[in-house]
């Protein structure tokens, strides 16, 4: 194989892995702030960008507006997901936690159905199709698109995160909830935000893959790969995520060039395994203390 | 004391002996895959519920016992169901025991992803085996033989299953008396606290999956016989969360719970399928509600009840 075709493979790679980075990092951004596995992460993204879609057909909206409805959407989601439904399970066990959010994935797949059926339909996409020819280099538009839009996003997180009071509240929640809240910080107004800072992030990943894979009602199973990279990058720690997901994104596409097809969709999850026997905690992860 | 103890499982055991003659023929075969998935359930809750190991991927136990058993009883047809279903059940015991080790390393969310993994990539290989699996295309499963007797009905094939299911049920029951029990007691209190009193905790964790394992091969085994056929498909991802919906819901750490989990699940599913696209819509709810309103479990809040 010439190195012009590996390039391409390898950014194609790292386009899918932004996506799962950005899943990943949604994942992690409401793990952090409360502690729980959001099994409707997926299902979120993929209901916003129906939303968005169903806006734009009926309305016609250009693209950047589309993409604005759907990070809205997804905010309204998050606060109302929390308000009227984690706010009540406060206190509860987290598996009793994980069992609500696999209920809502349940719901909002289903109500996905009933509402624009469980068909796959075209998604209009930001970038052009023609390849970009870097000397020998060919490479899709989209996957340079969904790079930079992604790196951009991430470096938007980073500022939050970094300089803004609630980024420092969030922080200080994930670090320890109670000397938060004798900070005066309200750890209830950090779950809220959590919660839509995590489906806005989320619904930016639908919009940018939609196009790729089609909008679909199954589009939500991306949270497994989401998942699958925070696990890897280790769970709780933000470049982490990143690191994970485009590491998968790359040995998947990677995968299918050097290895039979019998185990081709296994490949994630034996690198997956192989990681952990070495590093339980992930690549960048810590190993939590356990005091008594 | 001792009387009004034996009453509830006594009456339970009555109900399943005279439930094919007073249930319709579907709901016998329903009964079958309620204890199927009750004993699965058991198997779950001795791992996730006693060890704090949750795994995610117990439909990929379920599925090495259901396929060991249905190519034994195909390539040796002579082979007594009995020993068939040992066979499902040591062979998934030795996976799960060959699984655990390395998972002893392993905490939290990065367990609950390798088991996951392990799921996958066992649907994956059963696919890919085609010469033993006859992969996507599926194995039917000829009927469980014991000496002259053939389970080809319904019927023998629920007593099949009632029958294993209360030994097994019976053997979880009583193993919180023996060493192994309360070492598992030990370990779900507190796992530094049971190290600190002496208690090998590696040791009976892998224990516990090889265990659970075999808890899940032998319903495996079991499941192979009841529906009569078997596709990789039928073991995917959801239905290792299904798995975990039964032990939660009914309660984590309680033999009463798996069972009533797993039933509680089942005749769900089966329910709702009437309502067709509404019935995830419809089953999503009943989960959300079933936290809100009874936090850790059916038998969590039936304790709660009863000390009132």
């Amino acid at each position: 194989m010439t190195t012009a075709a590996l390039v391409h493979v390898v950014v194609s790679g790292l386009a899918t892995g932004s996506i799962y980075a950005l899943m990943a990092l949604s994942l992690v951004i409401i793990y952090n702030a409360t502690r729980t596995l959001n099994f409707a992460q997926g299902e979120m993204l993929m209901v916003s960008t129906f939303v968005a879609w169903a806006a734009q057909r009926a309305l016609g909206l250009p693209l950047p507006v589309t993409l604005v409805v759907a990070v809205a959407a997804a905010g309204l989601m998050g606060w109302l997901v929390e308000r009227v439904v984690i706010r009540r399970a406060i206190g509860a066990t987290h598996w009793d936690v994980l069992i609500i959010t696999l209920g809502l994935s349940l719901m909002l797949r289903a109500g996905a159905g009933i509402a624009w059926t469980h068909d796959e339909f075209p998604f209009p996409s930001f970038f052009g199709t023609r390849p970009l020819a870097l000397g020998p280099v060919r490479l899709a538009p989209v996957s340079l698109g969904i790079i930079a839009a992604s790196l951009g996003l991430m470096a938007m997180l980073y500022a939050l995160f970094t300089w803004t009071r609630l980024g420092r509240a969030m922080r200080a929640v994930a670090q320890n909830q109670r000397a938060a809240r004798l900070m005066g910080i309200s750890v209830e107004r950090v779950y809220s935000r959590a919660w839509m800072l995590a489906a806005m992030v989320g619904a930016v990943a639908g919009v940018l893959v939609a196009p790729v894979v089609f909008l679909s009602s199954k589009m939500g199973l991306i949270v497994i790969n989401g998942f699958t990279a925070a696990v890897i990058g280790g769970f709780g720690s933000m470049p982490g995520a990143v690191a994970g997901g485009m590491l998968l994104g790359v040995v998947e596409n990677l995968a299918p060039l050097y290895l039979p097809s019998g185990i081709r969709y296994s490949v994630p999850f034996l690198v997956l395994t192989a990681i952990l026997l070495v590093r339980p905690a992930g690549l960048l992860g810590r190993v939590e203390q356990r005091k008594v | 004391m001792t009387v009004r103890r034996a009453l509830l499982p006594g009456a339970l055991l009555v109900l399943l002996a005279v439930w094919p003659w007073v249930a319709p023929r579907y709901f016998v075969f329903l009964a079958s895959v309620v204890l199927v998935n009750a004993i699965v359930a058991l198997g779950l809750n001795l791992l996730s519920g006693y060890t704090n190991q949750l795994s995610f991927g117990h439909a990929g136990f379920f599925a090495i016992g259901a396929y060991t058993a249905a190519v034994l009883t195909l390539r040796a047809p002579g082979v007594p169901v009995l020993v068939t279903l040992a066979v499902a059940g040591a062979l998934t015991a030795l996976v799960g025991l060959a699984f655990g080790v390395p998972c002893l390393r392993l905490g939290g969310l990065y367990l609950t992803m390798a088991t996951l993994a392990f799921g996958f990539v066992i649907a994956e290989i059963l696919l890919n085996l085609d010469t033993l699996t006859n992969g996507a295309d599926g194995l039917r499963v000829p009927p469980a033989r014991l000496g002259a007797l053939a389970f080809a009905t319904d019927t023998s094939r629920y007593y099949l299953t009632a029958a294993v299911a209360t030994v097994l049920v019976a053997a979880a029951v009583n193993l919180v008396g023996t060493r192994t029990g309360r070492a598992f007691l030990a370990i779900r209190e507190s796992e530094i606290a049971a190290q600190a009193s002496g208690v090998p905790v590696a040791a009976y964790k892998t224990l516990a999956f090889g265990l659970s394992a075999f808890y899940t091969g032998v319903a495996g085994g079991l499941f192979a016989f009841v529906v009569g056929f078997l596709s990789p498909d039928a073991f995917d991802v959801f239905l290792s969360v299904d798995f975990v919906v039964m032990i939660i819901v009914g309660g984590l750490g309680s033999v009463p719970g798996s069972i009533l989990g797993a039933t509680i699940v089942t005749v769900l599913h089966d329910g709702l399928a009437a309502f067709q696209n509404y019935r995830p819509l419809i089953f999503g709810a009943i989960l959300i509600a079933c936290m809100l309103f009874m936090p850790g479990g059916v038998t969590a809040a039936w304790s709660r009840v009863a000390r009132r």
